[in-house]
């Protein structure tokens, strides 16, 4: 733990200025594009289908022209627990799925069962992790959180109209991602200033749960207090500026949609379902 | 005696350029320049928690970029008190939270005890009165003490300072200036003291270094610093009150020093001219 630059590692929440068509996208078709490759993703199960999958992100990530290191940084801290969960998988979910070209088992001992399912799933299920970062990458490197709340916000008021609060859960989601970086710039200063008044992070052993879990107060107590001080200021500044709800707001920048952005979305519906419906033979 | 040689390219952004800086035991040092000159970039060097990408640090001897080098018996040699220090407060009691360090470095509790004594005398924190009140029913300034008296208790040799007045009003700036002028003298701990601001400076170390855009400007002694005004206003920073005083008072062609830095010099010069 001597490495204490954790912004370097969190990208999600970042804003990068640029000017690919990413960024000339109206927010709500960025959305809903999003939205359906997401569910494409998330639903696809076979190898075929996750390597056209991966290759549509990897040519999105090319047209950006954000570099693709930059953007599987954020994946780092996830590392651990992602190999983790990949090792549970191929050793206990043997049964859980079966690969379109039939299940076959290749090792059997007590609770371990791996066959080709768990294999298949574990292979997916990482693909399925870089597939994500990217896509919420791209929608946060490319969409300012102004544009992504006013986007939200438009694309849920009609349900509004249902007692829906769409314009605060907006709000509360653009605010946590907006807050990512900035609490993570104020978990390395305050690492630092425990280290530095002798805080011992690291040791301990892997084993010792409880003498780490006492490990993580110094950190995680005054990070809860910034974070709570912060929320104050937050609220205090939007009240001095005459915020005082959704109700009846309107807005500066007015979205207007174009034939590229219509475009977007229907073709993400149209890639979507194809995606899920198409049974690949492999 | 400690040799410092630093080069640093974090993120982007290269935060110190080639910055060489000594400082010698028992010495006070101050570090001043803008926001974003690298000052907090450079101090975090000197325990050890960034590392130079080149270019060496080295303490009493050590090189910390050194294999099997102890960083966290180079931390409690080196006490840094970061900015806005009472972020760190975590526990309940005060005298717990200060007795943290010390702990953490396995000291048996007789000894712990002693030294969050020393520390919160050290920082103006009478021991009975404050050790059992909550950490978080502290005011503001009385939380600064308890955090500064934090690092304190690990019984540092080299005490660094980051902006620790900021945020404070001007009776808790001059306390806390005298106590560590106090560590500095009676105590003898070596100090690095990082500040905007030039009053501080002038009452309280033997040279500065002069930091702007990661480079070093300018150093010396306070006198030879402040004695060079256009310099320093070029630069966007100033001098103490007092000796724009004196300066202005030559520039009228009154024979007074220039090289004054406190008000009671300045008295003293003034005096001398009106004969009182």
């Amino acid at each position: 733990m001597e490495d204490f630059e954790f912004l370097r590692n969190i990208t999600i929440g970042q804003y990068l200025p640029g000017d690919s068509i990413f960024y000339k996208l109206d927010p709500r078709a960025k959305l809903l594009a999003f939205f359906f490759i997401v569910a494409a993703v998330t639903f696809t199960s076979s190898y075929l289908g996750n390597v056209i999958l991966l290759a549509t992100v990897l040519v999105l990530a090319a047209i950006s022209t954000i570099p693709l290191g930059y953007m599987l940084r954020g994946i780092k801290p996830a590392l651990p627990m992602i190999i983790v969960l990949a090792i549970m998988q191929l050793l206990f979910l043997g049964d859980f799925y079966v690969p379109p070209t039939g299940i076959r088992t290749l090792f059997k001992w007590g609770f371990i069962h791996i066959t080709t399912g768990s294999v298949q799933l574990v292979i997916v299920s990482t693909l399925r992790f870089f597939d994500l970062l990217i896509l919420v990458s791209l929608l946060t490197f490319t969409t300012t959180t102004t544009e992504l709340t006013h986007g939200l916000e438009s694309l849920m008021s009609p349900l509004a109209r249902f007692g829906f609060p769409a314009h605060e859960l907006s709000l509360v989601l653009t605010t946590a991602l907006r807050f990512v970086p900035i609490l993570a710039l104020e978990l390395e200063t305050i690492m630092k200033a425990q280290a530095s008044r002798g805080a011992n992070f690291g040791t301990g052993g892997r084993l010792r749960f409880i003498q780490q879990a006492r490990q993580v107060l110094p950190i995680l107590i005054p990070l809860f207090i910034d974070a709570l001080r912060r929320a104050e200021d937050l609220i205090l500044a939007m009240e001095a500026r005459c915020y005082v709800g959704g109700k009846g707001r309107t807005h500066l920048i007015q979205f207007r949609s174009s034939l590229r952005d219509y475009l977007t979305v229907v073709f993400s519906i149209v890639y979507a379902i194809f995606m899920l419906t198409y049974k690949f033979p492999f | 005696m400690w040799h410092i040689y630093l080069r640093d390219t974090p993120l982007e952004v290269v935060a110190l350029r080639g910055v060489d800086m000594e400082v010698y035991k028992g010495e006070a040092v101050g570090i001043i320049g803008h926001t974003g000159a690298g000052k907090s970039t450079l101090v975090q060097h000197l325990n050890g928690l960034l590392r130079p990408h080149k270019g060496k640090v080295i303490i009493d001897g050590v090189d910390l970029s050194q294999e099997g080098v102890d960083i966290r018996a180079i931390r409690q040699k080196v006490g840094l008190v970061s900015q806005y220090p009472e972020r760190q407060l975590f526990k309940d009691y005060v005298a717990d939270d200060i007795a943290f360090g010390p702990q953490q470095f396995g000291l048996p509790p007789e000894e712990v005890r002693e030294r969050v004594k020393w520390a919160m005398e050290m920082v103006g924190l009478d021991f009975e009165r404050f050790k059992d009140r909550y950490t978080f029913s502290l005011s503001g300034g009385e939380m600064r003490r308890a955090a500064i008296a934090g690092v304190l208790a690990l019984r540092p040799k080299i005490l660094i300072l980051d902006e620790s007045t900021s945020g404070l009003d001007p009776r808790g700036r001059s306390d806390l200036l005298r106590r560590i002028k106090e560590l500095h003298e009676k105590e003898g701990l070596t100090i690095i003291f990082v500040s905007p601001n030039m009053e501080d400076m002038a009452e309280l170390v033997d040279r500065i270094y002069i930091l702007a855009d990661g480079q070093v400007v300018m150093s010396g002694t306070p006198r030879e610093i402040f004695s060079q005004p256009e310099e320093l206003y070029r630069l966007g920073l100033g001098i103490p009150q007092v000796t724009e005083v004196m300066h202005a008072l030559r520039a009228r062609g009154k024979n007074v020093r220039v090289d004054v830095l406190t008000v009671v010099e300045a008295e003293a010069e003034v005096c001398k001219l009106l004969n009182c």
